[in-house]
């Protein structure tokens, strides 16, 4: 009670010097406080950015691939996952699964006519099934003719609308470096690079969209359906011939011989393929996953994992990716960053100002050392003296903060454009108050508090009754 | 028993390179309820003197005992312990505490000991305040005080403790010749009445007369030791 009351009365009587450590201590609490919202509510709109928009919650891709799944990579395709037939039942048993999309990434060539003369223009896209990429994603953006004929809200098209859709801005370039730009219903020839040599499938352009997020990326990405897909790279093929033709050819592995023997092999012989089915494969690499709570994620990629003979393996949506996860992770870090460099430079002013304090008071901490007050009770007043002062200064500051967060939770931050459509896909960051940051600024202004008195408190002690006594 | 005995005491002090013999081989017994005042010029060795009577300072040779112990026996935890208990410092300079007032100024030392109840510490302190005449006084901050009233608030928060010894550096050295005379005369009349050890250093004549014994010292060295003339 005495400490208090001493370092009450002394804040109070050198209050210049301790309102100016004060306000600094307020600026730093304020920085923490709204940072680490700012921060924090910036990795969590990331997060439901991409996996509203990229990934959902983990991503399936097969087993034998060596490369993580990404979203954003063109360039190095991914194995095909052999049977998604197999890994769709499997997501559909499972509880946490609300929706899931098989997709791939891959580009082509649209063949077109103007003038009577041939085009052909470049275009990266995602291969979907519409129905389920509407269901994981919420579809391209907006639509004249909505994402594959499906209006926002209204159910799929009794007949499936295949075909590719590209964006506008892929549109733009079209006109900017071929002249002319392509419609909405357009015939169109679409050559997809295999292998094998060139395919030549005749489709049609069945939309144009404008993203809604993620312009920064969806701008450059288009959209084939996952039929048409299939045509213009040739994934299709027939339903599995009988298990007995089966281990007809295995056992004809031996040579020559044995391959001409396979016709006398009764499998083959009773084989009808007339009867077998020919069935489209999907080609899809990816499979988004999306779940009805975020965090059941690593159990519901412990199940997947439980089960080898799927052919696939999960990658979480931040791994998925990369860089996009890293942006918010980033700027969580600089901001971390930049409030300790403030807080470094209020704990130097601070006790730069305690040692001045000190030497002022050398006589005082010598007298009351002389009547009796051991170190301890010098090193209390200190800290004491340190622990109000900037505590006060915490309230204030995060008062300051709170009053700041609930003027911008309503309607969230406007970020630059930029910084917007790489962090959240665009539009304002709303601000999510939590609990979080303002106990972080209270345990950070008390530890800065103690680190910057350990040197004046030193100094303070050292201070030996002789000092009183000389004081003339 | 005597309260005070230095046997042999020297100290000396470096002054940069330059050693300084403050005290050169002091031998001294001060008797309980004593009024003793030591006498010197400036330099003489009169505060080194009382800052080894008071516990604040070990001898560089020789026995200082306060009260029977051996002083550099003695942890500095100790040591503050036995300030605290046993000794009462007056300040030529005061040496208030400038954000206490009167009342908290006095009520200090009873505070670190903290075996005392609220209405005790108000008791002793009331009762000392009266004594040293400051009872309208009491919510003044040490600013708001002359420097005759500031050291009988010192006076009081050396004495509420009821130390076996009360030391005091020139304590009339930044008082009036008057305030200083009758600050003695109040130091003086509380040795009377409560036996008190008195110890103080002076070099004012009017005040060494104040004194029932006077010790002389010079350049480190008792020169005298009795009654003032």
């Amino acid at each position: 009670m005495l400490t208090l009351k001493l370092a009450l009365r002394t804040l109070a009587r050198r209050k210049g010097r301790m309102a100016l450590i004060g306000a600094l201590v307020a600026f730093g609490t304020f920085l923490v406080v709204f940072g680490s919202t700012f921060a924090s509510s910036a990795k969590a709109a990331s997060k439901a950015a991409i996996i509203d928009h990229f990934t959902g919650d983990f991503i399936l891709y097969s087993q034998a691939s060596k490369d993580l799944p990404s979203p954003f990579a063109f360039n190095t395709p991914l194995p095909l996952i052999k049977d998604v037939e197999a890994v769709e039942k499997a997501l559909g048993g499972m509880a946490q699964v609300e929706a899931y999309a098989p997709y791939a990434q891959n580009y082509a060539l649209i063949q077109v006519e103007r003038g009577g003369k041939s085009f052909d223009l470049p275009f990266i896209f995602y291969a979907v099934d519409p129905d389920s990429y509407e269901r994981v994603f919420g579809g391209a953006g907006r639509s004249q003719t909505g994402f594959f004929g499906r209006a926002p809200g209204a159910s799929a098209p009794e007949a499936p609308v295949q075909g590719i859709m590209i964006s506008s801005y892929q549109n733009d370039q079209y006109r900017k470096n071929f002249g002319f730009s392509l419609d909405t219903g357009e015939k169109v020839t679409l050559l997809g690079v295999t292998e094998g040599g060139v395919n030549a499938f005749p489709s049609r352009l069945v939309g144009i969209f404008q993203p809604e997020h993620f312009s920064s990326v969806f701008d450059y990405i288009n959209f084939m359906d996952a039929r048409t897909f299939a045509s213009v790279y040739d994934y299709s093929g027939v339903q599995s011939l009988p298990s007995s033709f089966d281990s007809g050819l295995a056992a004809s592995s031996g040579g020559d011989d044995a391959i001409f023997a396979l016709a006398s092999d009764p499998a083959l012989r009773t084989l009808d393929v007339s009867k077998l089915k020919s069935e489209a494969l999907s080609g899809a690499t990816m499979i988004a996953v999306r779940l009805k709570d975020h965090s059941s994620v690593d159990s519901a990629m412990a199940s997947i994992a439980a089960t080898p003979s799927l052919g696939v393996k999960a990658a979480r949506w931040d791994a998925a990716s990369g860089f996009y996860a890293q942006i918010a992770s980033g700027l969580q870090a600089f901001i971390y960053l930049a409030t300790a460099l403030v807080f470094l430079v209020v704990a130097l002013i601070f006790m730069n100002t305690l040692v001045i304090n000190v030497t002022e008071r050398t006589a005082e901490i010598g007298t009351m050392r002389a009547i009796g007050s051991d170190k301890s009770f010098v090193r209390g007043l200190f800290l004491a003296e340190a622990l109000v002062l900037n505590l006060a200064a915490a309230l204030v500051g995060m008062a300051f903060a709170a009053v700041a967060i609930a003027l911008a939770g309503s309607g969230g931050i406007m970020l630059p454009e930029l910084v917007s459509q790489f962090l959240i896909g665009g539009g304002s960051l709303p601000l999510r108050p939590s609990l979080g940051p303002f106990v972080l600024a209270l345990a950070l202004v008390a530890f800065v508090s103690v680190l910057a008195t350990l040197y004046p408190v030193r100094v303070a002690t050292s201070i030996t009754p002789l000092k009183a006594m000389s004081e003339r | 028993m005597p309260v005070v005995e230095l046997e042999g005491v020297k100290k000396n002090y470096m002054l940069g390179q330059t050693k300084v013999e403050a005290l050169r081989g002091i031998n001294l017994e001060i008797e309980k309820g004593d009024f003793l005042a030591i006498a010197g010029p400036s330099g003489a060795g009169k505060s080194t003197m009382l800052n080894l009577f008071g516990c604040i300072d070990l001898p560089t040779e020789g026995s200082v005992r306060i009260d029977g112990t051996e002083v550099a026996s003695l942890s500095d935890k100790e040591l503050t312990r036995y300030r605290r208990e046993k000794i009462g410092f007056i300040f030529q300079s005061f040496n208030l505490i400038p954000v206490l007032n009167v009342y908290e100024n006095i009520e200090f030392p009873l505070l670190l000991k903290r075996d005392l109840s609220r209405a005790e510490r108000s008791r002793l302190v009331t009762r000392l305040v009266e004594e040293v005449g400051l009872g309208d006084r009491l919510k003044n901050k040490p600013y708001e005080l002359s420097g005759g009233q500031r050291q009988r608030v010192a006076i009081a928060r050396a004495l509420v403790t009821r130390p076996l010894i009360v030391l005091a550096d020139e304590p009339t050295a930044n008082l009036d010749s008057q305030t200083g005379l009758r600050i003695v005369e109040l130091m003086r009349r509380i040795n009377e009445e409560e036996k008190t050890t008195f110890i103080f250093s002076t070099h004012d004549q009017h005040i060494m007369r104040e004194a029932r014994r006077v010790v002389s010292i010079l350049d480190g060295l008792v020169v005298g030791d009795g009654k003032a003339a």
